[in-house]
């Protein structure tokens, strides 16, 4: 299985990853990640990729249950396809599917026109890892950004 | 029960792949042979043959937007859902596509 072999670093990385959250909303908390994928350059225009994120938060409900969000844009201000992770100490509140708040977040960031099926390849895997409900318990658990991409390594549930 | 199933969520990027995964372990759970197709901002993958409609009990189509190839299902029983409750509720969602069919067959015999 080659999906396996793809390394997720090429859509996460450390900078990518806030483990305490300030924002007590959700657009605080979208604004706040996506603030770290604007330093890490992987945005061109912060306001047009918020903007499309919101799009996207419109035509349904982003938060998964378990207490995890993942909203995502699709959007032309996207330089590179990556996801940014926040974790909180607090309950943000969120529309999902068991009506509970969330403290994890993934923000995916697709380039609007994504040829490179590599990145989207490394999205769903991220996708297929939140079906995981040990996933979600360790995401939660996590405590520093290592051990939060070594967990997105792991989908063969011998970590 | 076999069952074939197209998902597809709006942006094509995250939910469609994670409905595949939780139908994919519910229906292992509960003993039923699942095909999923995807259509997504990658392209369709794992299309669904020819044979594996034709041996199906039921197509599931847990679709937030229009997909293709709709017609293939034309012959077999068809139940439509929102990516949503797939991720809410997969395996209550298969026992009662499995109560429905079952109740559909008694009728027919």
């Amino acid at each position: 299985m080659t999906e396996k072999e793809i390394d997720i670093t090429k859509v996460i990385n450390p900078n990518l990853i806030d483990l305490h959250l300030n924002g007590k909303t959700k657009e605080d908390v979208i604004e706040e990640l996506s603030r770290l994928l604007q330093k890490d350059d992987d945005i061109t225009d912060i306001q047009k990729f918020v903007d499309d994120v919101f799009n996207r938060e419109e035509e349904g409900e982003t938060g998964i249950g378990q207490g995890v969000a993942i909203p995502h844009g699709k959007s032309k201000a996207v330089k590179n396809t990556m996801i940014a992770i926040g974790l909180s100490d607090h309950p943000i509140p969120w529309e999902t599917l068991d009506d509970q708040p969330v403290t994890a977040v993934i923000l995916f960031a697709v380039r609007d026109q994504d040829a490179d099926t590599l990145h989207l390849k490394l999205l769903q895997k991220v996708a297929i890892l939140l079906s995981d409900d040990t996933f979600i318990k360790k995401l939660h658990a996590a405590t520093n950004k290592d051990s939060v991409i070594k967990l997105l390594y792991a989908n063969r549930g011998d970590d | 029960m076999k069952i074939v199933c197209v998902c597809a969520c709006t942006s094509g990027i995250a939910h469609t792949y994670l409905a595949k995964a939780k139908l994919e372990k519910a229906a292992t759970e509960l003993g039923d042979e699942i095909h999923i197709e995807t259509q997504g901002t990658i392209g369709t993958e794992n299309a669904l043959t020819p044979e594996q409609i034709a041996e199906a009990d039921v197509a599931l189509l847990a679709v937030d937007i229009a997909t293709t190839g709709n017609e293939r299902f034309k012959n077999i029983p068809t139940v439509k859902v929102g990516t949503s409750l797939v991720v809410k509720a997969p395996k209550k969602l298969l026992k009662k596509i499995e109560e429905e069919i079952k109740e559909r067959k008694s009728k027919k015999e």
